[in-house]
Order: structure tokens, then sequence, then C-alpha cells
């Protein structure tokens, strides 16, 4: 069967195919379009998908969207007449906006696609998060939890999958916990409170949170109290995302926690402003950690069982999923790549060809890279055009050449085959850099990516070395396969690993194994036996603000502005040039 | 003579634009904005270097989004360091939320144009932005590192102008003219679009509004009382197992 899975209209949207029950393509529309969080409907990652595989959307035998959208609209339109008359404001800019588009989904659909209505098929938002976190991992039986901010009602769900020796396959979820009570939601107020950008910036309050102590823990129970049966409710009074679009949290919320950062100044952790910021960041982070820790080992208890698949944009805080690992009495957690809203579209389509189609079950290949693919030919001709230094190498070649850069302590643009899925660069669309100095995190901060130099970086490390620099729990390498883990560096590697150590002694450490990418994992080898450490600093190829890159000329317009020294794309490679002065260029006006 | 005419209105508009940028709250609240705008419209003419087929383009592409992308900067940080230096009014600029960002290149998507219409969008939008910018350099005479960033980005705005005009001439011969009036007339007619669409949403916010107040009341009754009955915590999810695949509901 051909079955195509779609998630749109919300932030994130992407297109995934699936056929005979194996995914053979996915892409976020954002890689394409090259608008950060793109939410339109994804008409360039479907059309991209469907090229993929030399498909016309008559082949289809499916069309799966990722919610249930009048569900959605009803959940939309019965919290505005719960906040009534608070909700003034905000009715006539929600019912505008899902009656725009957003309920129209079945007819959008049919509309670009011409397939026929009787093809386009719904699942319940947090049911394709729990496939996309239950079918894709290398595990027969599992508890699934799912978290985001919000599906149709639900903000949390729990229950179990099989996979059956016949084949079949089961997901049964059996409770939910139902908006406006999130954890999401939660997070993304104080990522807002915070003065960074909700569903975009929530792994800032992450990475702030290292630097903090949880002080403000108590006032977050207020905020997020835990009910005699084990789930948790948020008290209203401190919040307004229920009752407006344009402010998350109320006046209560600020005289509880004081006034809200300026987004526009810096955040500076010495200050006790920056301090007071960072404790409140530790403290949410703490408290969420906290609840679903308690969820998950109540889970554990209940199914018994020794594999939990955890899905939802909560699943990117790493930390809390290495918590969960450590405390819950699960031996092993599984994080899909893309576990947020475009990874949904991979689990409507696995969950359509499972379950409504009861089709046989089918290993999921275990790698993250369903999207385009990169042309070394587009790199040379632009740099080429440009007079840039290239180099055509085989691979043993470039390996050794690469390594020879990286252990100077230049910084590698990596671009190798396709595309990642989700937001994770793993090693095919990647900036590398030795991981020794701290200074070049700091560098990193500043040259390369532009942004906040409280962010920490992460390390990758072929799996068999990552026991003896990182303590890893029972279960953590496996975890860190999609860099869903942040476990600590081992006290005595920390110096030589000081731009990827975070400020509180932990990484978010990436293991890899070499039939995942093996020119990375070569080329890890190769920088070990330079400097007898075979690690490298892995951050993604994108600048701050923008999605990560796809293609190879993509890449090469951002290595020209910013301070990539050498880029890499399959066999070519581009040394960075000193810049032409401006003046030449701009002779041609 | 469009320039002259945009010039004369310029002058008849400039007590107003003297009065916006004569308030600090509004001054700070425009510059942000301005900093969203020129970032966006930067990433469109950076989409604009990565998708074109010609080499020089590609170039002068690539500066041109550099300067957008460093203006937007410049705009930021000025209004960030007024924020610093004054305290606002309480809820004023913004609720601890990002303002939200600005349209770009005027919606325009650069992936489905060919050179030449781009190319003559710039010149125009350039042409009609650097008028804009030396009036408020001359409004804001009494800050001037504010006017110094005017007087900045209206230097490179003769690039910009000038760089597209040329490139247009050399991609499109013999219909560049055609294509610089095309330009006008799109953009005249996004204005008008864009005013005719606020005009509508004024239009549905209040009927949406009147309706919220009318006929809502008896239902919101009910919604709060049904939210009264719901237990806290979980809730079980029996009906999952039974729902139709073509169900939206």
């Amino acid at each position: 069967m051909k079955i195509l899975g779609i998630s749109a209209h919300y932030h994130d949207s992407a297109a995934a195919l699936v056929v005979d029950g194996v995914p053979i393509a996915a892409v976020q529309e954002e890689r394409l379009s090259r608008r950060k969080n793109d939410a339109s409907f994804p008409l360039g990652a479907i059309e991209w998908c469907l090229d993929r595989a030399g498909l016309e959307p008559a082949d289809l035998d499916a069309v799966v969207f990722y919610e249930r959208s009048m569900l959605k609209f009803d959940r939309t339109l019965t919290s505005t007449l719960r906040a009534f008359p608070r909700s003034w404001r905000s009715f006539p800019s929600a019912i505008k906006n899902m009656l725009g588009e957003k309920v129209w989904a079945r007819g959008i659909i049919a509309s670009y696609l011409g397939v026929p209505r009787d093809r386009i098929l719904f699942t319940a938002h947090h049911a394709a998060h729990a496939a996309a976190a239950f079918l894709t991992a290398p595990t027969k039986r599992a508890a699934i939890l799912t978290a985001d901010g919000v599906g149709e009602w639900a903000t949390l769900t729990v229950g179990h999958g099989e996979r059956t020796a016949d084949g079949r396959t089961a997901i049964t979820l059996l409770r939910e916990i139902k908006y406006p009570h999130s954890l999401g939601m939660l997070y993304s107020t104080v990522t807002a409170y915070l003065g960074f950008a909700v569903n975009e910036d929530e792994y800032k309050v992450m990475g702030l949170a290292a630097y903090g102590r949880p002080a403000y823990a108590d006032q977050v129970r207020k905020v997020v109290r835990r009910t005699a049966d084990g789930a948790f409710t948020l008290d209203l009074d401190y919040f307004d995302f229920h009752t407006t679009a344009k402010r998350s949290y109320s006046s209560r919320f600020l005289d509880l926690f004081g006034p809200a950062r300026n987004p526009y100044e810096p955040i500076d952790v010495g200050t006790p402003e920056g301090r007071r910021f960072a404790d409140i960041a530790a403290s949410v982070q703490a408290v969420l950690e906290e609840i679903l820790v308690d969820i998950a080992r109540s889970l554990r208890r209940e199914t018994g069982l020794a594999d939990l698949c955890i899905g939802g944009g909560v699943a990117l805080n790493s930390v809390a999923n290495a918590r969960i690992l450590n405390e819950s009495g699960f031996d092993r957690v599984f994080v899909p790549p893309a576990p947020g809203d475009a990874g949904c579209s991979l689990g409507a389509a696995l969950y359509a060809d499972r379950i409504y189609f009861r089709q046989p079950d089918r290993d999921v290949p275990d790698h993250p890279f369903w999207g385009p693919v990169i042309d070394p030919g587009e790199l040379a001709r632009a740099a080429t055009e440009d007079g840039q230094s290239l180099e055509e190498l085989d691979d043993p070649a470039l390996l050794e050449r690469v390594a020879d850069d990286l252990a100077a302590g230049r910084v590698v643009g990596w671009l190798d085959g396709a595309c990642e899925f989700g937001p994770r660069a793993l090693g095919h669309r990647s900036i590398l850099a030795a991981p020794q100095p701290a200074a070049m995190r700091d560098r990193l901060n500043r040259d390369i990516k532009f942004r906040e130099e409280f962010r920490p970086f992460a390390p990758v490390v072929p799996i068999e070395y990552a026991h003896r620099l990182f303590d890893l729990p029972p279960g953590g390498a496996s975890l860190a396969r999609f860099m869903s883990g942040v476990f600590p560096v081992r006290p005595e590697w920390r110096e030589r690993l000081a731009a990827v150590t975070h400020v509180d002694g932990t990484a978010r450490v990436q293991t890899l194994e070499r039939a995942m990418a093996p020119r990375l994992y070569d080329l890890l080898e190769a920088y070990g036996r330079r400097t007898g450490l075979p690690v490298l600093l892995n951050t993604s190829f994108n600048l701050a603000g923008e999605p990560i890159v796809a293609r190879a000329v993509e890449g090469y317009l951002t290595f020209r502005r910013c301070g990539i020294d050498v880029l890499v794309a399959g066999n070519a490679v581009v040394t960075k040039r000193v810049a032409a002065p401006a003046a030449s260029i701009k002779e041609y006006a | 003579m469009p320039a002259a005419r945009s010039a004369r209105a310029g002058r008849l508009f400039r007590p107003v634009h003297r009065w916006v940028w004569g308030d600090l709250d509004r001054r700070v609240r425009k510059l942000l904005v301005f900093g969203e705008v020129e970032t966006d419209g930067g990433r469109d003419i950076l989409r604009a270097a990565e998708v074109t087929p010609d080499p020089l383009l590609r170039r002068l592409y690539l500066e041109h989004a550099l300067d957008e992308l460093r203006h937007g900067h410049m705009f930021r940080e000025r209004g960030a360091a007024i924020l610093r230096a004054r305290a606002l009014k309480a809820g004023g600029i913004f609720d601890g939320n990002p303002l939200p960002g600005g349209h770009g290149l005027d919606d325009l998507h650069v992936e489905n144009e060919p050179d030449h219409r781009l190319l003559a969008f710039l010149h125009v939008a350039e042409k009609a932005a650097a008028g804009r910018f030396a009036i408020y350099r001359d409004v804001v005479d009494d800050d001037p590192e504010t006017r110094a960033i005017f007087e900045e980005i209206l230097r490179d705005e003769v690039f910009h102008m000038n760089y597209s005009y040329t490139q247009l001439t050399r991609v499109a011969p013999d219909s560049y003219k055609r294509h610089v009036w095309r330009a006008r007339a799109s953009r005249l007619w996004k204005r008008y679009v864009r005013a005719m669409a606020a005009l509508a949403a004024l239009i549905g916010n209040t009927i949406l509004t009147v309706i919220y107040f009318i006929v809502l009341p008896l239902f919101a009754w009910l919604a709060k009382r049904g939210e009264r009955r719901e237990a806290q915590g979980w809730s079980a999810m029996t009906g999952v197992r039974d729902e139709s695949p073509t169900s939206q509901y």
C-alpha cells in the first residue's frame, strides 16, 4: 500500500510517504521553503515525497491527516466559551483561523492532490505521536507516553503497543489529560515569559536551566498541581493562553515570578536578573521532570513492560528523557528523531498502514535520513563560479584531509547523503568542530551560529567509545542514538571536552553506529587517530532563525556568510578564501 | 515623475511622521518592527540567491541579503538600546512576547519569480524604502544614533537600487522598462489588497464580536457548567479504538 501522511496548519508542517509498510521519504516543509517552522500546507514536501518514489497522487491508496480537524475546532470553540467573557478579544481571530483553513483539511487535500475524498483519512493527533514513537522503535512491546502542547483535546496520553508474532500491530491509548491542563503549554508559557519564541525556543529554556537552581520550584508547583490520581492540573488563574493568543501568562503569574524578560535584552547569568531567569527555567524544568518521571513510573508499574516509547514535542526535552530512563524503572527508552508535530506525518501514515489497513508489521529502518539527497555537483558549480578553492577527493583522502582541518581547529560544514527528518542534525547536515577548547563553543555561538552565549553544543562519538567518556546508564546509548538524552560527561574528560560540556557537566551526546552514518563514523575515527579522542562537536547546519539546510547551494551560501572554514558536500571540499572586498561586487551596481 | 510624486507625498506627511517618531514608545516599536521586516527581507533575498541560476546575481543577492540582515540587526540593537535607557509604560510594547515577524519581500514567493521580475520588484521597493528612510532620518534629528542608522542604510539602498536596475537591463535588455512599470503596478495592487483585507478583517471582527456577546452567552453558560462537572486528572480513552478513519470528529 502507498500511504501519504501529512501534518500541517499549526507549526512545522511535513509530509511522509510509506510504501508497503516502510517509510520511503519524509521531509519538513521548512527544509524546502526555507521558512523556519513553516506551517503552511506542505505542498512542496508532498511533491518531493511523491517524486522520490516516482508516484502520482492518483497512485496513493490513502492520504492521512495527522489530527481530527473538527474535534480540534470543537476544542477551540469550547475553550473560548469556557473563558467567556475574557475571551472576547481572541474569539474573532480563533474563529477566522479555524474556519479560514484548519477545519477544511479534507477539502484542501482533495483539491491540492486531486485524490478522491474517501481516500482521505484522519488519525487522532496523539495516536499519530504514539505511532511515530512506537512503530519506528526497535521493540516488539512497549509502554507509550505522548506529551505536547495540545492535539485535539489531549495534551498527554499513556498506553502501550504490541507487535505480535502473526504480524498484527496494536496501539492502545489508555488515558489522557485534556486541554487546558498541559505540560507543553506550561513550558511554552515559561518560554514566552523568558522572552523566547513559543513553539521554537523551548530548548533555550532547557539550556538556560543548567545555569540556575530550582529556587522557584514551589511557585511552579502552585501553578501546576498534582491530582489524586497521579495526573496534574494547571491553575488557570496564572495563565492566559486559553483566553487570548497574545499572551500566555496572566498578571498573577507575574506577581508570582516577577517581571517578564525583555526579549530584546541579552541574558547575562552573571547578573541577579539573569540568575532569576535561570532559576525560573531550572524550576520549571525540575517540576516537568518530576511529573514526567512520576507518570512514567506509574506506567511501568501498570504495564510491567521493559521498554517505553515517548512521543510529542515534550519528548524533545532530552534532560527529562534521561531522568525518565534513570528513574522510572524502564530498561530502555525510545524517542524518534522527529517526536514533534512534523513526525506526526510519518506516525499518521504508519498508523493507517498497521491499524486501519491491518497490514503486517514491518521493521522500520532505524535512522533519520529520509529527506532530500545532497548533490555535490551543485556545490562544485557554485564554488567554481565564485572562484572559491574547490577540491574533489575520493573518500579516504577526503576524510584524512577533513580530520586534519578539524584537528587544526577549523570549523567544517558537513553535507552528506539524505537530509535528517526532525529538528536535530545527526550527521548529514552538520557543522563539525573540535570538542576540546571552550573557546570553540564561544566562537561557534558568536561567529557561526549567531546565537546566545549560554547555549551548549552536542558531541557525537562512536558508540564503542561512548561509555568511556560519558556516564551512560543502561539504555543510555540507545537513547543517545538520536541525541534524545543528556548525560554527565565523565569528570576526567570534561576539560578535554570543554566545548561540548554544558555548565552542569552534562552533554546531549549522540552515539553513532557505523551503519547509520558510515562517513561521519570514519571521520570520527580519523580525527581520533590524530587527537586520541574520537569525538566531534556536532551542531545543526543552520544559522539562528533559519531552518537546517537541505541542498548543497544552501549550505554553500550559509558557509559564505558565517565563520565556517571548510565546506564538504559528498566528495567536494571547498576551503574558504579570504572574502573578496565588498567593493568588487559593488562595482556591478 | 513617480519619484517626484512620492517625494511630494513624503513632504506632505512629514508632520505625521514627526509625530509618530516623536514618541519614544512608538519609536522603539517602529525600530523593532523594522528589524523584523529587514531580517525577513534579507532571508527572502538570500532565498533568491539560492535559487537563481545566474552566478553574478547569486553574488549580488548574497551581498544585498547580508546588508538587509545587518540592517535588521542595527534596528533591533537600537530599539533595545532605547528600551534599556528608558523604562517603558506597563504593557506598552510587548507582553513578554517578541513582536510578530515582518512580511519580508512583500509576501513575494521568490522561488516562483524569474530574475527579471524579482530585480524589477527589488528596484522599485528599494527606491520606495530609500524615500521613506530619508524622511525618517530627517524627523529623528533629536536622536543622533538612530539618525546615523538611517544614514548608513540609505547608503546601502543606493547600491541596492542601482545594482537591481543595472542587472535588470542586463537580463531583460528589451523589456526592462515594462518590468519596472509592472512592479510598480503590482506594489500598488498589493497595497490595495492589503488595505481591503484589513477592512474585511475589521468588518469580520466586528460581526464576530457582536455574535460573541449576543449569541454565545447561553452556550458559554452551558460550556462552563460542563467544565464544572468534568473530573480533574486522567480521562479514560475508551472510544479511540472504534473511531472511524474517515471521521474528522
